[in-house]
């Protein structure tokens, strides 16, 4: 039998047997779908904030909250008030969300903030202005974006004036960013800036990402953030509910939390694994069992041991690979649900499909072999009088 | 064509072994239409199946065509059924999932013959077999004779020499039987050697040489070359 035979009979098999086939794919499928999502709202986060601490200077400080911290547009004026070394206080969302004009679509770093943030020193503008209060305080649908945004939706041209669509909303450009370039702080040159009202009602939430504060010096900017830690301890109670610490602070949290998080990517995918191949097995193991007459018949008009194996084989393949291909489609759907239902950004990334593609073919390999190499085992004459 | 010389099978049960052939020694000449016949639990099927190989001997020797296979592998076997032995089960033994020209191709397959090829062949062992007009059908969309041809196109589809039958109308009315056995004998007409394992006289007439058991014994018997 030749290996497109095989991929034909092993094609009808799971054909003729659709609803069986998508139950013995379902954990593949949930196994490969959650690891594209995990990857993806991985590289958001990691992204969003990194893109801030990249971006601005060392005298900035992050107050960011831990979950299930209130953390409002509020506390802008709290920290104005408890910090008088502060030279500028700006509030923060971020999110993740697609960029579209026309036929063109693009994922970008979606920035809710104030006026204020151009103080902090990172905003050179190529053309039109930053965000100006009165965006803020009409609510006005105003866009700035960066410089690869720009260029990837507008190409060389000018597109101060012209519409974009973003979070379900039509946009006006205001303004453009330099290309930040090589180095540090280049996620600034995917982001897009929006007034922060704005964002908090497309996205439903008032919780802030994170608040900035700038100090004019790095001595100031040490004061304030053991005057913000005292206050925020004293006022939750715990250190972690709010955490006040400066770019390399952030930075070491940051690479500490990205290795713990490939770990639980890892574990998570492993454990899909294992329960897709078992559910693979399975179902192989039924398969062979329902068919051993077949396998009597194949054999008595001349079939090998190995063109056994491989059409078994070849079966449990075509179950694991369709599996990874849904479970990329599902990871797809939930990559763009994931920044409006969890309030978190995702981006994704194609290396993530090829992990999958790889993960599926070794599970179908792996779980495959043994029910297939029991079936080519079977002597042809038990196999003929198995009944049933 | 088939020379066996004290072939044995024991069956292992329970209880101690099971017997089914006793020192069975005959020879089938090239191009005979023979007959194996005897009681139910004579061992007719036991042995059939050691001629396809589908089933190994305790003990004895088998020369096929000329050539010492006692000695053969499971892929040997294959190999052999593939090319020199077309085999017609009891139960017809067709694929559920396939069409009759699915399950006719099969031989052809696993002979890796392209699948134009062995599409046309296929199509036209079945139209010798007055079929042509059920070729898409499903087994279970076919009467009982119209499986059994099947069947035996199956059997033929890749000319092998040798066409071994067990109990080819067994299953079937007597008319249709007889059918069947026109057909068995044209096939012998045209130079193939045919071995029929049934329990009636009338198509044992019509054979030109009779293997008669008991108990797993051959009994010596006029057209026989006995044991
Ligand atoms: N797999 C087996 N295990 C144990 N004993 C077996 C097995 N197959 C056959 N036998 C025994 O071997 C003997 C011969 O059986 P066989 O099937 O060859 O008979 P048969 O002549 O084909 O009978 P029938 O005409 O009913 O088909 C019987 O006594 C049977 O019980
Ligand atoms: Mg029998």
């Amino acid at each position: 039998m030749t290996w497109a035979d095989s991929l034909r009979t092993a094609w009808a098999g799971m054909w003729s047997s659709k609803l069986r086939a998508l139950l013995t794919m379902l954990g593949v499928i949930i196994g490969v779908a959650a690891v594209i999502t995990l990857v993806a709202i991985g590289n958001g986060a990691s992204q969003a904030v990194a893109s801030r601490i990249e971006t601005l200077g060392t005298n900035v400080l992050f107050v960011t909250p831990g979950p299930g911290t209130p953390f409002t547009t509020r506390q802008v004026a709290y920290i104005r008030d408890n910090t008088p070394v502060a030279r500028v206080v700006v509030p923060l969302l971020n999110s993740g969300g697609q960029l579209s004009v026309g036929t063109s679509t693009l994922s970008a770093l979606v920035v809710g903030t104030t006026p204020g943030y151009q103080a902090l020193g990172a905003i050179h503008l190529a053309a039109g202005r930053f965000l100006a209060p009165a965006d803020l305080a009409l609510n006005r649908d105003a866009v700035v974006l960066g410089a690869n945004v720009s260029q990837a939706l507008f190409g060389g041209g000018n597109p101060v004036g012209a519409h974009v669509s973003l979070l379900g909303q039509r946009f006006t450009v205001v303004g453009v960013l330099q290309p930040v370039g090589q180095g540090p702080g280049t996620s600034q040159d995917n982001s897009v800036f929006i007034p922060l009202p704005v964002a908090q009602f497309l996205l439903s939430t008032q919780k802030l990402s994170a608040v900035l504060v700038g100090a004019s010096s790095p001595l100031a900017a040490s004061q304030a953030q053991d005057l913000l830690t005292n206050l925020y301890t004293n006022r939750f109670g715990s250190a972690s509910s709010v955490t006040v610490a400066s770019e390399d602070q952030v930075l070491a949290t940051l690479s500490a939390t990205r290795a713990t998080f490939t770990n639980l990517l890892a574990g998570t995918a492993l454990i899909s694994l294992v329960v897709g191949g078992i559910g693979i097995m399975n179902i192989m193991l039924v398969s062979v069992t329902e068919r051993t007459r077949e396998i009597g018949v194949r054999r008595a008009v001349g079939a090998v041991p190995e063109d056994v194996v491989l059409q078994f084989l070849l079966e449990a393949m075509v179950l694991s690979l369709t599996g990874g291909a849904l479970g990329v489609g599902a990871g797809l759907v939930m990559v763009r649900l994931a920044p409006v239902f969890l309030k978190t950004p995702a981006v994704f990334t194609p290396s993530a499909v090829v992990l999958a593609f790889v993960f599926s073919t070794l599970v179908g390999l792996v779980f495959g072999l043994y029910p297939a190499v029991k079936a080519s085992r079977l002597h042809p004459i038990d196999a003929l009088r198995h009944s049933g | 064509m088939i020379r066996v010389e004290r072939l044995v099978k024991d069956y292992p049960m329970a209880g101690g072994t099971v017997r089914a052939l006793h020192d069975v020694s005959f020879e089938i000449p090239t191009g005979s239409l023979a007959a194996i016949m005897g009681q139910s639990g004579s061992g007719k099927t036991t042995l059939l199946n050691l001629l396809a190989g589908l089933d190994g001997p305790t003990s004895g020797r088998y020369w096929l065509n000329g050539r010492d296979v006692s000695g053969f592998g499971v892929v040997d076997w294959s190999r052999e059924r593939n090319r020199t032995i077309g085999f017609v089960f009891q139960a017809f033994n067709l694929l559920p999932t396939l069409s009759a020209l699915g399950n006719v191709e099969l031989p052809l397959v696993y002979r890796r013959v392209p699948p134009r090829q062995r599409r046309e062949r296929a199509q036209a062992v079945l139209e010798a077999m007055g079929l042509a007009h059920r070729a898409h059908h499903r087994p279970t969309e076919l009467s009982g004779g119209q499986q059994q041809r099947v069947a035996i196109a199956r059997a033929l589809v890749g000319d092998p020499p040798l066409l071994l039958a067990d109990e080819p109308t067994g299953n079937l009315d007597a008319e249709t039987g007889d059918e069947i056995l026109n057909l068995l004998a044209a096939l012998n007409g045209q130079g193939r050697t045919i071995v029929i394992v049934t329990h009636s006289p009338e198509v044992a007439a019509r054979c030109r040489m009779v293997l008669q058991m008991r108990d797993g014994r051959l009994l010596p018997t006029a057209g026989g070359v006995g044991a």
